[in-house]
Parts: C-alpha cells; sequence; structure tokens
C-alpha cells in the first residue's frame, strides 16, 4: 500500500496502538515562558522529573520587549520570564535566553539551531509548531497538560492516526507574490475548519521552488485551516538548509550522510495515498488580504468588502459581526482602505527572506505620513543577519523602526501592541479580535504587502511597486 | 482529574462559529502561572463593557458587563452546559481557555457537527481536564440549540457519558428529546475514571525504554548523545 509522508513519520513512532489510542514518541520538546509554569508545577507536585531533558529546549519570546530585551518593565512579564529561567535550572532544560545570541520566537530559533530535522516528531505549547512540518517533521501544538506528560515521558497520547489532506500547489508565483499569498489563499479556499483532524501535506512545483523559509511560512498556518500539522517532504533545499550555516545541534559529517540517506525516503509514494486531495494554481494568484476576523476573511487586492450574505464560511450574522468590529463597509475596494500601523515579523514571516523582501520595497521609498512601520526580526541570528546585510540601514533610513526579536505584536502580551480601533497591515498570522491589542484592527498579508501599505499608507497591489 | 459519568445542569446558548481561543482568554492573561482564577476572565474582552475587564492579578475585581453579550442574560448565571458554534476553540494552544470555561462553571460544551465542531488542541486540552466536549449532528445541535435559546435558563438537559445520551427536559413546549453521541473511547474511559495519563503512560516505561533504545543516531540533538 502506498503510504504518504506523514504515514511513514508516524508510524516510525509509534510506541503502541490499542483502541484507538496511540503513544507516540516524541523526538524534540520546544517550550516558552507562557505554556510552561503549570506544567513544571505538575511535575514538582508529583515529585517527576523531566525525562529527557536533552531533547527539551526553551526560550523567551511572548513576554519579551522588542525595544530593548533587558527592560522588561511590567512586574507579571518578568515574572514570567524568570520563573522559566528556574524551572531550566532545577530540571536540567537548556534555556537560549535573552543575550545568548541565540533568543527568538521558539519556530525560528528550532530550525536556525539545526533541532528541526527530517522525520522527527517534534511538539511545543503553541499551535503554530507545525511551521517546522517544513522539514518533514511531524510537527504539533500542544496544551500545558501534554507539555507536561512530554516532560515526564517523552511521549504523547494521540487518537488513531489522522486523516492526510494532500494540498498540490501547481504554476510560478508571479512578482510580488509570496509564500504568504499562497497560505491565505488555501485558508481562503478551505476554511478556518477546513482541515480540521487532518495532517496536511503541501506538494507540487510551486512547493518544491520555495527556499525553507517560504515553506516554513506555509506549514505555519496549517494551524490556521484547523489542521492538526502541516507538511512539506524533505529535499535538497532542506538538506542543503541543514549542512550550511552555524546549526550547533544538527547532525554532523558521516552522521548527516546516514541522515540524508534515511531522509530521502521520507516522500508520499503515491498521491492516491491521501485521503483527499485539492489543487491550487499558484500562476493565477494575486496578493491577499485579509479583511475581517478570521484568516479565512480574504480577499484579492484587487478586490472589494464584501456583503455580509457573500462570506464563505461564516452566517450573515458572524459576518455582520466582523465587519462591524472591522469599521468597513461592504463595497470599499481594499485598495482605499488606510493603515495606521505596519508590523512585519512573527513566526510566519520574520525570518531573512521576509526582511529581504521587505527591504526591497522599502528601499528608497518613505513610510507614508502618519503610518508607523516596526519591523521585528524573528530571532537574533536573523537580526544579526539582516544588520550585516545592511537592511536595517535600509528600514531605519525609510523612517520604519529596527527592533529587537520576539513575538511582538503578533499578540497583545508585551509593550507593543494596537489601540482601540487601530488599523494595522500585519505579517502575523492572526486577524482575531483584539489579537493585536483590544479593540485593535488586523489585515493579514505578505512582508510585500505590508511594506507597499507602510509606504503608500494603504493598502496597494505591491506588483505596482516591484 | 475529576472523572465525569453524568451531569444534569441548564444550558447557555453562544451562536457563534469560530470562536478562537484568544476571544475565550485574552493573551494579556496569559501572565498568570497558577491554574486557577480563569473563571472571570472568560470572554473578558466581551463580557465587560470597555475598560471592565479584570486586572490580570486581580481577576475578581471588575467593571460593568456588557449586558450585549449573550451569556450575561442573569438568567444563564448557573449554567453548566455550553453550547456553542461550529470550530470553537480555533486558534492558540493555550490550555487557559479550558481552564476558563472550566472556572466559570462549565462541565460540558456542546458544537456541530462530528469532526468540526472542536478545533483539535482545544478538544485535546478540554479531555485531559475532565471538560466533556461532544460534537452532534447538525439536527441535533439545532434541537439542543432551540431549547437552549427559548427557555435562556430553564432549558436543561442530562448528559450519560457511560450512555453517550443527552437528554433534552421537556421545556415550553419544547418536547423531551434524547440524543445519542460519541467520545473516542480512550478518552471516555479516562474521563469515566478520572485517570491520570502520566501515571498511565509511566506503566509502559519499558516499551518507552526500548523505542528509546532502536532511536537512530541522527535523530539526537549533535554533541549531547
Ligand atoms: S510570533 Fe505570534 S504566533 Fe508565533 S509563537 Fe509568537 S505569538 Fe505565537
Amino acid at each position: 500500500m502506498p503510504q504518504t509522508l506523514f504515514q511513514k513519520v508516524w508510524d516510525r513512532h509509534v510506541i503502541r496502538a490499542a483502541e484507538g489510542a496511540t503513544l507516540l514518541f516524541i523526538d524534540r520538546h520546544l517550550i516558552h515562558e507562557v505554556t510552561s509554569p503549570q506544567a513544571f508545577d505538575g511535575l514538582r507536585l508529583a515529585g517527576r522529573k523531566v525525562r529527557r531533558p536533552e531533547l527539551t529546549y526553551a526560550t523567551v519570546d511572548h513576554n519579551v520587549p522588542t525595544e530593548n530585551q533587558l527592560d522588561i518593565r511590567d512586574p507579571l512579564s518578568r515574572r514570567q520570564v524568570e520563573v522559566l529561567r528556574a524551572n531550566c535550572r532545577e530540571f536540567g532544560v537548556s534555556l537560549l535566553d535573552i543575550q545568548s545570541g541565540r533568543q527568538g520566537i521558539v519556530h525560528v530559533i528550532g530550525p536556525e539551531l539545526g533541532l528541526t530535522l527530517p522525520g522527527l516528531t517534534i511538539v511545543c505549547g503553541d499551535s503554530h509548531t507545525s511551521t517546522h512540518g517544513a522539514f518533514g517533521a511531524l510537527a504539533f501544538g500542544i496544551g500545558t497538560s501534554e507539555v507536561e506528560h512530554v516532560l515526564a515521558t517523552q511521549t504523547l497520547w494521540q487518537g488513531a492516526r489522522p486523516k492526510s489532506l494532500g494540498i498540490e500547489v501547481t504554476g510560478t508565483l508571479g512578482s510580488g507574490l509570496e509564500p504568504k499569498d499562497i497560505i491565505l489563499a488555501i485558508i481562503r479556499k478551505i476554511g478556518t475548519g477546513g482541515a480540521t483532524g487532518q495532517v496536511i501535506e503541501y506538494y507540487g512545483p510551486a512547493i518544491e521552488a520555495l527556499s525553507m523559509e517560504g515553506r516554513m511560512t506555509i506549514c505555519n498556518m496549517s494551524i490556521e485551516a484547523g489542521a492538526r500539522a502541516g507538511m512539506i517532504a524533505p529535499d535538497d533545499v532542506t538538506f542543503d538548509y541543514i549542512a550550511r550555516g552555524s546549526r550547533p545541534y544538527a547532525p554532523k559529517g558521516a552522521t548527516l550522510d546516514a541522515a540524508i540517506r534515511d531522509w530521502k525516503t521520507l516522500r508520499t509514494d503515491d498521491s492516491s495515498a491521501f485521503d483527499r486531495r485539492i489543487t491550487i494554481d499558484a500562476g493565477s494568484l494575486v496578493p491577499q488580504v485579509t479583511w475581517g476576523t478570521t484568516p479565512a476573511m480574504t480577499v484579492d487586492i484587487t478586490g472589494v468588502v464584501p456583503n455580509p450574505e457573500d462570506v464563505p464560511f461564516a452566517s450573515p450574522d458572524d459576518a455582520r459581526r466582523a465587519l462591524e468590529y472591522m469599521g468597513l463597509t461592504p463595497g470599499t475596494p481594499v485598495e482605499q482602505i488606510p493603515v495606521d500601523l505596519v508590523f512585519i515579523g512573527s513566526c510566519t514571516n520574520g525570518r531573512i527572506e521576509d526582511l529581504r523582501t521587505a527591504a526591497s520595497i522599502f528601499r528608497g521609498r518613505k513610510t507614508a505620513p502618519g503610518v508607523r512601520a516596526m519591523i521585528v526580526p524573528g530571532s537574533e541570528q536573523v537580526r544579526m543577519q539582516a544588520e550585516a546585510e545592511g537592511l536595517d540601514r535600509i528600514f531605519t533610513q525609510a523612517g520604519a523602526e529596527w527592533r529587537q526579536s520576539g513575538c511582538s505584536m503578533c499578540l497583545g502580551m508585551n509593550p507593543d501592541k494596537l489601540t482601540p480601533k487601530q488599523r494595522s497591515a500585519s505579517t502575523s498570522n492572526r486577524n482575531f479580535e483584539g489579537r493585536q491589542g483590544p479593540g485593535g484592527r488586523t489585515h493579514l498579508v505578505s512582508p510585500a504587502m505590508a511594506a507597499a501599505a507602510a509606504v503608500t499608507g494603504h493598502f496597494t497591489d505591491v506588483r505596482h511597486l516591484v | 482529574m475529576e472523572p465525569f459519568v453524568t451531569h444534569r445542569g441548564r444550558l447557555a446558548l453562544l451562536d457563534w462559529t469560530d470562536v478562537n481561543t484568544d476571544l475565550i482568554i485574552p493573551a494579556r492573561y496569559l501572565k498568570r502561572i497558577e491554574r486557577t482564577g480563569f473563571g472571570p476572565l472568560l470572554f473578558a474582552d466581551k463580557r465587560y463593557a470597555p475598560g471592565g475587564a479584570p486586572e490580570i492579578d486581580d481577576p475578581e475585581r471588575h467593571g460593568p458587563e456588557n449586558p450585549e453579550f449573550p451569556l450575561n442574560d442573569p438568567a444563564l448565571k448557573d449554567a453548566t452546559i455550553l453550547v456553542v458554534g461550529r470550530n470553537f476553540g480555533c486558534g492558540s494552544s493555550r490550555e487557559h481557555a479550558v481552564w476558563a470555561v472550566q472556572q466559570a462553571g462549565f462541565r460540558a460544551v456542546i458544537a456541530p457537527v462530528p469532526g468540526e465542531g472542536f478545533a483539535d488542541i482545544f478538544e485535546s486540552n478540554a479531555f485531559n481536564n475532565g471538560l466533556l466536549v461532544i460534537e452532534l449532528p447538525q439536527a441535533d445541535w439545532e434541537m439542543i440549540a432551540k431549547a437552549s435559546h427559548t427557555a435562556p435558563g430553564r432549558a436543561e438537559a442530562t448528559i450519560d457519558l457511560r450512555q453517550q445520551k443527552i437528554t433534552i427536559e421537556p421545556v415550553d413546549g419544547i418536547p423531551a428529546a434524547s440524543l445519542a453521541f460519541q467520545v473516542p473511547e480512550s478518552q471516555r474511559h479516562r474521563l469515566l475514571h478520572g485517570l491520570d495519563a502520566i501515571a498511565e503512560t509511566m506503566a509502559h516505561e519499558p516499551e518507552i525504554d526500548r523505542y528509546e533504545r532502536s532511536a537512530p543516531e541522527w535523530s539526537l540533538p549533535s554533541g549531547v548523545a
């Protein structure tokens, strides 16, 4: 029977399967400060240890101020960071802390460090763990009780093996188009619950043509379609990424050669092995912009704000609530919607390529009057690389802010927040009500589209600027 | 974990789809490092009038409520069964969302339709905390939603996890009804007995040991093997 990539990785990790329950071995456990304190408390209460501290890596990202990482003024944020430090010390877990040169958003640093590899199972108390699937790993988010379970046992209970959804992306992305447009178009097509309970594999020529950064952007937002995980088969692009650069935890020498021989078998044998399949054509895409309060509420940049009766996957009542929250009138051309703030960063689009793309739009231009633009590298490594390439100067010369790494304005948890009714063009992954701060209005776009909005003051078809 | 066998309680309806975990519990409250105190923070940015949401470290103190938020109907004060729209709990993995629902007094949440009612991570988190999540076929869900809508605060149901059956009590001319549901067998077993998953897993330690010994060298982080 032909198997999918996902089935192969899943089957390799089954310790026990009975009565619809599966015990999976977990190869990597990533931890951050927000979803772990109660898990460590649980261990302490039960007198348990971390079973495999050498497979467990922590960082601080959600609470870290990106203006000055060292200056955590909010006492509750500071406490959360300090509690993680104390827990890592007590339980012997490695912490990639501020000032280590390796701190960053957990899903940006895993691949950078060489912790993320094909064929592994990777979990983290964070839904965007799906990002790591870009390497052909089975990676998914878990809750705090499960974090405690993995800490104590290095395993996780799952149900029966999930169904697989093959998404073929054909064609070639046009100029000004980005991986973000592909994933937004997919979510728009299948809905926020379109892949619930399923594992997506993305494949096809438009996927193979992408860098690892681009593949991570796509897998990152799998959860926004409800998927358990998103995966892409590893290939030479993947192997090169792992072998190059400074990736302290990646296999090297003969071990790497053996690994690559193994990884080459991690492919879907035949697309008939998927439980369900859909195809989208990258060549026909235009830049995507979300107008509403779910990532499926998306339109083309050339389109208009829809009527509440015409919104797929939402009842007219839901759609009306979204329009009201966003302060939008049906029929308004998207290009006429002004923005107050532009946020370029997050685990979706805070990697070096994203910053290069944004810089190519900012170069020689200025942010529009009244628009604040924040550029937030996803990790300290990304920050240093961008500075070595001079990208920071392009941003600051354009009047944008160049900041330190962290989750920043992706979620309203650190000082970077929208104020009520402020409207953003954001490269992050969620446009939920209040996600970037209570009352804030988020439009999700690609880095190029965000930069275009920054320099024109409203949503703009970036294809006219490239 | 508190076992769940049967429960009779009042129904409350929140007929919105795609209710995400940022809405259920806004991110700023995740700075709490305890598992408790989340009840008053449930739907904080919807439930209180602007400016009325509690401070992070003082959840019990809040400003006036927003009268338009469906769950603020005073008749629903004692409701213990929450009836919601499709894809409830989507978005972030935060288990705090489940703690908030539970600590606000709910024992069970009911959504339409099988396979689409709840986001995956929310569902796992719910079972791990003894919050029963039930997905009903559309027509059955509409029946229970109608009872909740017609007789707020008086509509009641009994959930029997052993029989996997919901009985809607007759109210305001709506006749009694009995609805079958299904939760995964392993979850049902854990819930019925209030089992601790970690203790259960540790009973399989020899199998975990055996698996670990067979792991290929490349699968270990370099330099720590
Ligand atoms: S950048 Fe945003 S989505 Fe990514 S881990 Fe941080 S808060 Fe979560």
